[in-house]
């Protein structure tokens, strides 16, 4: 028996060997590394190939595998945290400089003489400012806009949508694109709508998810509720959308991923609402023939749009935090964002290199002649609603009641009153439990709570 | 007699039909991973073209090879270790006479009561300070203990017939001696069963794989299966393929092992 | 031999398997027991500090932690079914039949490979339009003559107790088959010829023959002699699963939730397994998280000595 448990361990540790060599090795080459925590997105890896080409000295990586927000602040606070990390909306940057990961570089930037605040859209200062201090730098930014499939267009005799349109225009629009099988079952939708859109929705219809200050939830107001309702008649009124069951029978017909993207591109849907950086993931169907046109939304109320983006940050605890900085400064530069807005990786932060003959008409793509219209959103573009009493994941009560509409399983208006009741609830017990949060709470209302 | 053959066909056809029962999902599962995409929403379970290249696609679509790789070297470790210590454990419990031996183990059997998830936050929190997070040591090491494979053993040695041991220590061997030449021996067919659970289990784990693991490369087959449906969920033929795939050396390992299977179950059962 | 020597030996044996069970069972319950009352949480911007009951207070207040609890009990509905079932197979293998082998083997297959690839498949056999179960319905209701469509599965809320997604109660609109019975049904079959199968098998297998013998002799029903002879003789048996099937089936829940449903719709198959898993793990509210599964295992607890109490007392006749 003895020799046969050695055995086995021998060859365990035999196993082990192997398993150690297989771990990806990374050649440094005598360089300084650093690890950028980001997503695996292909344009990734041309934009860190065109860094490490400019700093020779650094030899700067892609850690895709620990982007989410938890696992890095885990992570550095167990000392092993990237050097640079991405951080994509407000409350998660308000959550990394509060456990202090971020590093405030607002000193190192006001040395060399940069002043981010006039570089920038105006849309995307609250994404790496917080309290007055800078905190990373926007990598990329964007809006959305309707895409729409110019080939399933022709072959349905539909004119293409032209700007200035109303949302009558839009649902007739696609409810001529919606086409169901002999029994019944759709075969393509004239809209893909994702249903988190509403949040963009009720901004422009006039409404409120939450008061300015974030103290209090207002999405029970009549004007967020006409927007939901839009939101959802999209889906079981007008049925030119898909409901979640509709999307469980689309994704089983074909198509590599699922979302509204692959099914634009295979034609399932004639018109998606995405963002600038689906071009790039476009492109290469657009080179087998794809067409595509891109549009705003119907005009409402309110004149706007969300804006959103990646913004990267330096891990405050990292010992090679000096040679990061030079990573942001990448940023800020104009070889880094002439690709960016190459790559169609959504739009630059910085408002000077948007502004170009090059951005408007790149000329590798002459076919993509509506660059203007990301032009003109991003600077009507604001930033999502957030309330700083809420946490991303307390979203929960809100997210619920919008997820019992988009499954149509409750009236509109009852689920708002709910959500807000909820939402307000949970507001104020955080407000309780938390001195920071109350004396905040206080600061804005002048009450205590 | 008639009535006695009646009977006997009526049990083997309700027997066919509850064994086509159980196996049609596995069938239409082998069928679709022949299957080209648009195929498999069609009503015909049979591929109208078939599409054997599937198989490979996964392994091109992800390391698939690396998944099978880290579940197979996993879970040896762990039965390695769970066996060996068990064992130790047992022959503790069930051939030496120490003070306080029963009250502990009676204390290691309320243990097995106690849901997974309990501990489960704890270890999480002692592996990310202990910096095994993400590793393979952090996904070795806290399975490679088990109340149970202690239990399990205790009752196969608890029924080899003390005289052994007694003959053995006459003859001067020490306890490690009695312990390796005796004992573990005459445990074979309880060191056999308790290997193929603990192998059968570690392979199909799933929680702990799934909070430890971050990086691709560490993927054990579970987690490599619910990322591969997550990301690539829409090609069905493939996912169906690669399920195939992981199904088969459960199946395998259990025909092959069923004698040891039900043995361990059933005497896993009796109430200690 | 002196007893110091061998408490030494007798714990040199067992070091290993006590270090592992100290550090990675006992331990943390401990600790999983003192995270219970403290606001610890991973991404916090507060200090860590002890809060008492809030965890629990807070729990019980909240309306999803009791929508949670009802999932979770509404889950154990299948028990009986799959017991029963179990219980059928044993008999038709215990009876004197070639190939038994055979089908014991094959009926054992499904619990065997349960695990994430065959969850996977079993979602794609729900999918409402096009999987393989909705197109059978479909296509029986179809030869009878009735055009309908099958239910929706895994993306209905509907179940068969018609109880509503909001709060803990009725709503007769919400009767049909969803997501929950999805649930049900497969386990149902991932369970039937497996495990309990076996036990049953072997404790049948101690049912004296003569006894039978005799009641049959006495000019008994099939049925009656199952009743009154066999069934009493397999009740230790019974009671075994009935306890493991509890203690199972109380933090059961999570992988199907994880894999097919993502704990939808509208949190309808979150079990609190997975509601544990997502507080913890994925909202990284590790105090608030220990005190929900310190909660579930007073249940499983409670229920255990219950299920004591009373199914010794049928036991021991």
């Amino acid at each position: 028996m003895r020799a046969l448990f050695v055995a086995c361990f021998a060859v365990l540790v035999v196993l082990s060997l192997v398993a150690w060599q297989l771990v990806p090795p990374i050649d440094d080459q005598g360089k300084t590394r650093l690890v950028w925590s980001t997503d695996p997105n292909p344009v990734r890896q041309a934009q860190v190939d065109l860094f490490n080409k400019l700093n020779p000295d650094l030899h700067l990586v892609i850690d895709p595998n620990n982007t989410d927000q938890q696992k890095v602040i885990v992570q550095s606070q167990g000392g092993v945290g990237p050097d640079l990390f991405d951080c994509y909306a407000t409350e998660q940057l308000e959550a990394f400089v509060l456990t202090g990961i971020a590093w405030d570089v607002t000193d190192e930037l006001v040395s060399r003489d940069i002043n981010v605040q006039s570089m920038v859209w105006p849309v995307t200062l609250s994404s790496f400012i917080y309290h007055d201090r800078v905190y990373g730098f926007p990598r990329n930014f964007g809006t959305n806009a309707l895409w729409y499939n110019k080939n399933v267009f022709d072959e349905a005799g539909v004119p293409y949508p032209k700007e200035g349109w109303t949302w009558d225009d839009l649902i007739e629009t696609a409810k001529k694109l919606t086409k169901r099988d002999k029994t019944g079952r759709p075969v393509r939708f004239g809209l893909y709508w994702d249903f988190n859109t509403t949040a963009e929705l009720i901004l422009q219809f006039g409404g409120r998810q939450f008061t300015p200050d974030g103290t209090k939830c207002i999405i029970d107001s009549p004007e967020a509720a006409e927007a939901v309702q839009l939101s959802r008649d999209l889906m079981y009124k007008h049925k030119v959308a898909p409901s979640p069951v509709d999307e469980a029978a689309l994704t089983t017909q074909g198509g590599w991923g699922s979302g509204g993207m692959t099914w634009l591109m295979k034609g399932q849907v004639a018109m998606a609402y995405g963002g600038r950086w689906w071009l790039n993931l476009m492109r290469s169907e657009t080179a087998k023939g794809l067409r595509l046109g891109c549009i705003p939304l119907p005009k409402s109320k309110v004149d706007t749009v969300i804006g959103y983006g990646g913004i990267t940050c330096i891990n405050r605890h990292s010992p090679r935090r000096g040679k990061a900085l030079r990573f942001l400064l990448f940023l800020m530069s104009k070889p880094y964002n002439e690709l960016l807005n190459d790559q169609a990786d959504g739009m630059s932060a910085i408002r000077e290199y948007c502004l170009t003959e090059r951005f408007l008409h790149n000329p590798e793509h002459p076919e993509e002649d509506y660059n203007h219209v990301w032009l003109s959103l991003i600077q009507i573009a604001q930033p999502a609603e957030i309330s700083p009493f809420l946490r991303g994941n307390e979203m929960a009560p809100l997210r619920n009641q919008l997820d019992l509409i988009k499954g149509n399983l409750k009236p509109v208006k009852q689920a708002l009153r709910d959500a807000a009741r909820d939402t307000n609830e949970r507001i104020l017990r955080n407000v309780r439990t938390s001195p920071r949060l109350r004396d905040l709470y206080e600061e804005l209302t002048g009450r205590r709570p | 007699m008639k009535h006695q053959a009646k009977s006997r066909l009526a049990t083997h056809a309700v027997l066919i039909f509850l064994s086509v029962l159980a196996l049609l999902p596995f069938f239409w599962m082998l069928l679709a991973s022949f299957k080209s995409l648009p195929d498999i929403s069609s009503p015909d379970p049979v591929p109208s073209s078939w599409h054997p290249e599937n198989y490979l696609a996964v392994f091109r679509q992800v390391p698939f090879a690396r998944y099978y790789f880290n579940s197979v070297f996993i879970s040896a470790w762990i039965t390695f270790l769970v066996v060996l210590t068990s064992a130790m454990a047992a022959y503790s419990f069930s051939r030496l006479q120490w003070p306080g031996r029963d009250v502990l183990f009676r204390l290691y059997i309320a243990t097995m009561m106690i849901p997974g998830l309990v501990t489960m936050i704890p270890n999480f929190s002692l592996m990310v300070n202990l910096r095994l997070l993400d590793s393979y040591q952090g996904l070795i090491v806290p399975a490679a203990f088990s109340a149970f494979g202690t239990f399990l053993l205790r009752q196969f040695m608890l029924s080899i017939h003390p005289s052994l041991d007694e003959a053995a220590e006459i003859d001067g061997a020490r306890p490690w001696q009695v312990f390796w030449d005796v004992i573990m021996p005459m445990a074979k067919p309880g060191l056999a069963t308790l290997a193929i659970f603990t192998f059968m289990g570690s392979y199909g784990s799933f929680f702990w794989p799934l909070v430890m693991i971050k990086s691709e490369h560490l993927r054990t087959l579970p987690i490599g299966m619910l990322y591969f449906d997550s990301q690539y969920g829409r090609e069905t033929n493939l996912i169906m393929a690669a399920s195939v795939m992981s199904v088969i050396p459960l199946i395998a390992l259990f025909v092959a092992g069923q004698k040891f299977f039900v043995r361990g179950i059933q005497l896993g059962a009796v109430k200690g | 031999m002196s007893r110091g020597r061998n408490l030494g030996i007798g714990l040199a044996f067992l070091l290993p398997n006590l270090l592992g069970f100290a550090v990675f069972t006992a331990g943390p319950v401990a600790f999983a027991f003192g995270a219970g009352f403290t606001n610890w949480d991973l991404q916090s911007t507060e200090g860590l500090r002890f809060v008492g009951l809030e965890n629990f207070a807070n729990m019980f207040t909240d309306n999803q932690f009791w929508l949670y609890l009802v999932n979770t009990v509404y889950f154990l509905l299948g028990m009986p079914l799959a017991i029963a079932g179990s219980l059928g197979v044993a008999l038709l293998l215990n009876a004197n039949i070639r190939g038994l082998v055979a089908y014991r083997t094959l009926l054992y297959i499904p619990s065997v490979t349960s695990g994430v690839a065959i969850m996977i498949l079993w979602k794609v056999l729900y999918n409402p339009t096009f999987g393989p179960i909705n197109r059978f319905i479909e296509g029986l209701l179809g030869l009878l003559g009735i055009d309908a469509k099958g239910p929706d599965w895994l993306l209905s809320t509907n179940n068969l107790l018609a109880l509503g997604v909001e709060k803990v109660g009725f709503v007769p609109a919400q009767f049909g088959l969803g997501a929950r019975e999805a649930i049900i049904i497969m386990g149902i079959w991932a369970a039937v010829g497996g495990g309990n199968t076996l036990l049953y098998l072997a404790a049948l297998g101690n049912v004296p023959a003569e006894l039978t013998e005799a009641a049959e002799l006495d000019g008994a029903s099939k049925w009656n002699v199952f009743k009154h002879v066999t069934w009493p003789q397999l009740a230790p048996t019974t009671f075994f699963i009935v306890v493991m099937g509890f203690i199972g089936g109380l933090q059961g829940g999570f992988e199907q939730a994880r894999i097919m449903t993502g704990g939808g719709p509208a949190g309808t198959t979150t079990t609190l397994a997975y509601y544990i898993y997502n507080k913890a793990f994925v909202e990284y509210q590790m105090g608030y998280a220990s005190a929900v599964s310190l909660v579930l295992f007073l249940m499983i607890l409670a229920v255990t000595l219950v299920n004591w109490k009373f199914g010794n007392k049928e036991v021991n006749y």
